[in-house]
Parts: C-alpha cells; structure tokens; sequence
C-alpha cells in the first residue's frame, strides 16, 4: 500500500530530476565567465581548424567537395556560436566588451569559411582565407586571455 | 595451404573492420585534448575486446550458441529481457550513427545533401547483403578498411617525438573529469556490444565448429590486435597535428586532415575511403547484431545463410531496425552526438554481455576441455572489475562534462 500523499509526490519528483538533468545536459542558464571562455576557446578552435582546410586548397592539396562541405559545417558552426554568445544572459556584466568582441570574431571567422566555400577550388583566395583566419584565432586568443586575467 | 589462406583472409578482414564511428571519433578527439596521454587506454579497450571476442567465438564453435542465446540461458528470462532491450537500444543508436556517419564521408567527397545520403547509404547496405554471401560481407567491408593505413603512414610522415609516444602507453590517471570521460569512451569504443555478437553470431553463419578454434582465436587476438594499431595511429596522429593547435575534432571530416596535410589528395581520398568502409562494416555489424538478438531471445529462425524465405522474422527485423536507424539519423541530430551518446551508453549495457560470455566460456560442465584456461580467466574477471567500474562511473561523467564538451 503507497500513501496517497506519497503517490502524488512522485511524478513531481521525477519531473524536478528530469527537470536538472536536462538542464544539466543543455547547459541552459546565465553564461558564467568560465562559459563565455570556453565558448571563446572554441572560436579559436574552429579558425585553427579553418586554417588547416584552407591550407590544403592553397595548396592545391584537397579536394574541392571537401574543403566545400568543410568549410559550410564550420562557418555554421562559428554562426552558431555568434548567435550563443550573443543571445546569453552574462553572470558577469563587466565581461560584456569581450562578449561582444567574441561575436564580431565568431561572424568574421564565419565570414571567412564562407568565402572559402564559395570558392573551394582558388588557391589565391584560400591563401587570404588562411591568413585572415589566424589572425581571427590570435584575436579569439586575445580575448581568452583578457577573460583568463593573463592579457598584458 | 588453403587453410593458412583463409586464415589470413579472416584476420585481414578483422583489421580492416576493427574501427567504427566510435573509435574514430574518440581517438581523434583523445588525441586533440590530451595528445599521447590516452593510448594507454586504447591498448586496454584493444586487448579487451580481443580476450571476449576469443571467448564468444570459443563458446559460438563448440556450442554451436552465439552470445544472447548464452545469455538467455544463463541469466534466464528477466535479466535476458532487459539486456535484450538495453543492447537494441545500443545497437539501433549505433546504427543510426554509422549511417550518419557513410553520409557525412558520402557528402565530403560528392557534396550532395546529408538527408538524400542517409538513404542512398541504407539502400546500399541493403544491395549489398541481398547480393553477396556473409563471408564475402564482411571479406568486402574488412579489406576496404585496410585503407586506413594510411594513418599509419601519416604517424611516420609526421615523425613525432617517439619518446613521448611511448609515455603515452603507461597508465596514467589525470583528476580532470573530462580526462576520465575520455578513458571511457575510448574503452568503451573498443567493446562495444554488437562486436561480441556479431562476432559469435558469424561464427555460427560460417559453421564454426571445434576445428576452427585456432582460427578463432588468431582472428581475435592478431586481427583486433593489428586493427588496434589503427586506433593508436589515429590518437598519434590528431594528437600531432590538432592539439598544439587547439582544434576540437567534433566533425567526422576532420578526422581526414591529418593525411591530407601529410600525402595531399591522396592521403584524403584514402582516409575517407578507410573510413567509409569501416563505418559501413560497422553499420552492417551493428544492423545484424540488432536483428540477431532479437531472433536468439524469441527462438526464431536466423542467420544471412539461411535467406528471407526461411528466416522471414529475422530478414524483417533486420528492415525495421534499417528503418529505424535511417529515421534516427535524418531527424537532424549530429552523428558525432550520437555516437558520443551510444558509445557511453553502451558502457551501461557491457556487464550484461559480457558476464555470461566469460561464465559460460569459463564452465568446465559446458565447455569440457575448451573452457576458459588461468590466463583467460584471469584477463576475462580483470577485464570484468574494470567494465563495472567503467560503467558505474559513465553516466556521471557524460553529465558532469557535458558529453564532453567540457
């Protein structure tokens, strides 16, 4: 025999745990710095990652499907994490000059894979792409920095 | 002579179709985080899924049961109905990943969109079992897997500091959360369930009988072993390249740059040649693995030798579980997510496979004088501790990093 009182509290119970555990799994909340550095980070990793195909079209060292279907999965990719960075709520108002210097990387990185998609095949303009997108990433570094407390 | 030929043939074949989505996406990602820090966890997820393979085939030939029959029998019908459903959950997400995964390659070398690929790549597996027989499936999927050795030829092409190479093999444990998650996945990638039952199942398709159990255990031991070199070049060879750069390999194309930077075009069309068919295998694997179980726990009639006419319920639920997986992959979920999830999951699942198989293989009323030895019983119950500490610990740390995305 289950108490009336008992039975009643258990789907409120499993809803509340699937309620935390959900909230766990989507990271939904306040972006804490932690969060926004990471999200940073990331930025830099997708231009490193930029850099590497654009490489290989300069160099005439791939093929143009790949460097195509590369470059539309990372500028989505880096448009993702400009409207994320943009969208969220910051813990700490004060990191909002680099919150909003992390979407103008993220939209330029994401600029950037895009004119490489565009041309696939061009090695002049995968040079200026690869160029341009480890300048991005230095920028991206800068900002982890300046979130990290480590800037000059 | 024709004997040693087929069996060279049968490890050749476990080579090449050693890697799955699991495998490649955890190692490159292992190598990007940590660089050689983790090979020491491949090595252990290698030799792990070697020793069970051993033994589900040993028990598969002698028997003449593959392993959810063992499991059914020995767990009886309770606890054969929950490993039933937690191995087809498993099998079906896998599936649904190794078929995301052909359309991602299919869509980095034709450039035609994700969704149309999905299906082409189920319309193709479904061509290819009606046409060839099971030997020459696993023969077809294995030797194009050989591809991948062009990693290999990358980790030499990049002549990375040796000596740190080899630290990497010496057990080390990091307290980072994220560390721990990767020590998972990356052994847990290697023992994914439908191996062991796709693996004791075909031993029943190419009528093993006590004859074959040398090349059982050749299969197993050298096969995986050689294949786990594959794994460990892949750790190598992303850790070289992506990790002083930072890159997060959280795309299956990435996977590739590391031999495109080394041997060009070339080096790319060959690793995503090695890969598409290794994730095809995988999804021919994980399919039949699916329907196997299915079959062995309700008593029907199964197996690829035996043809649609008389394994109708076995040819029908191997369709389903195709259409479910296609429909899985075309909902828009990233593949890679997918694995990350199925591969953890299945950490949950192993004791429930595993367990049977080494007390059946280990049972002298059973299996006479092919039961376990002191050297596979002793790997088998390590193997064990490890896989139940393994899975105690893998729900937490999917949670507390976030799928590993830290």
């Amino acid at each position: 025999m289950t108490a009336p009182g008992r039975k009643r509290a258990w789907p409120t119970i499993l809803a509340l745990v699937l309620a935390t555990l959900l909230l766990a799994v989507s990271g939904c909340g306040d972006l804490s710095n932690d969060e926004l550095n990471r999200g940073v980070e990331s930025l830099s990793a997708l231009a490193a990652q930029g850099e590497l195909v654009a490489n290989g079209v300069a160099r005439d060292a791939t093929k143009t499907t790949y460097a195509r279907a590369m470059a539309r999965t990372l500028s989505e990719q880096a448009e993702h994490e400009a409207e994320k960075l943009a969208d969220a709520t910051l813990e700490e108002p004060e990191t909002a000059d680099q919150r909003h210097a992390a979407v103008a990387v993220a939209e330029e990185i994401a600029g950037l894979l895009s004119t490489l998609q565009t041309f696939p095949g061009d090695e002049h303009h995968a040079e200026l792409v690869e160029k341009h997108l480890g300048e991005a990433g230095e920028k991206a570094d800068a900002i982890v920095a300046q979130l990290s407390g480590d800037a000059p | 002579m024709r004997a040693i030929l087929k069996i060279a043939l049968g490890i050749i074949a476990a080579i090449g179709g050693f890697l799955d989505i699991g495998d490649l996406v955890f190692t490159t990602q292992a190598g990007a985080l940590f660089r050689y820090d983790l090979l020491w966890a491949v090595v252990l997820g290698v030799v792990g899924i070697a020793v069970y393979a051993e033994m589900s085939g040993r028990v598969a030939a002698v028997s003449g049961r593959p392993v959810f029959d063992v499991i059914r029998m020995r767990m009886g019908f309770g606890m054969g109905l929950l490993a039933l459903v937690a191995s087809t959950i498993v099998n079906v997400l896998t599936l649904a990943a190794e078929l995301g995964g052909i359309a991602i390659i299919l869509e980095l070398l034709f450039d035609a969109p994700y969704g149309m690929f999905v299906f082409a790549a189920a319309v193709a597996l479904v061509v290819i079992v009606a046409l060839l027989p099971f030997g020459g499936i696993e023969r077809f999927f294995g030797y194009g897997g050989l591809l991948l050795f062009v990693v290999v030829a990358t980790v030499f092409h990049q002549n990375p500091d040796w000596g740190e190479v080899g630290r990497g093999f010496i057990p080390s444990i990091d307290s980072s959360t994220l560390y721990l998650y990767f020590v998972v996945g990356v052994f847990a990638a290697a023992l994914m369930p439908y191996e062991v039952h796709f693996y004791s199942s075909g031993a029943i398709e190419e009528g093993w009988t006590e004859e074959n159990l040398k090349e059982n255990r050749l299969n197993a031991i050298v096969g995986y072993g050689v294949g786990g070199i594959l794994a460990v070049a892949l750790v190598i060879v992303s850790g070289y390249l992506f990790h002083p750069l930072g890159v997060e390999p959280d795309n299956l194309g990435t996977v590739a740059l590391p031999m495109q930077g080394a041997f060009g075009e070339t080096g790319l069309l060959l690793a995503l040649g090695g890969m598409l068919f290794c994730v095809g295998g995988a999804a021919i694997d994980s399919s039949f693995a699916a329907s196997y179980n299915l079959a062995q726990f309700l008593g029907w009639e199964w197996g690829r030798y035996q043809g649609p006419r008389k394994a109708p319920r076995f040819t029908a639920s191997w369709l389903v579980f195709l259409l479910l997986g296609i429909a899985i992959a075309e909902s828009g979920i990233n593949p890679v997510d997918i694995t990350e999830y199925s591969v953890v999951l299945a950490v949950v699942a192993l004791p429930l496979t595993y367990l049977p198989v080494l007390l059946i293989a280990g049972d002298r009323s059973f299996m006479d004088r092919y039961a376990n030895g002191r050297i596979a019983t002793f790997l088998g119950w390590l193997y064990f501790a490890v896989i139940v500490v393994l899975a105690l610990a893998a729900i937490p740390l999917l949670l507390a990093t976030n799928a590993g995305g830290g």
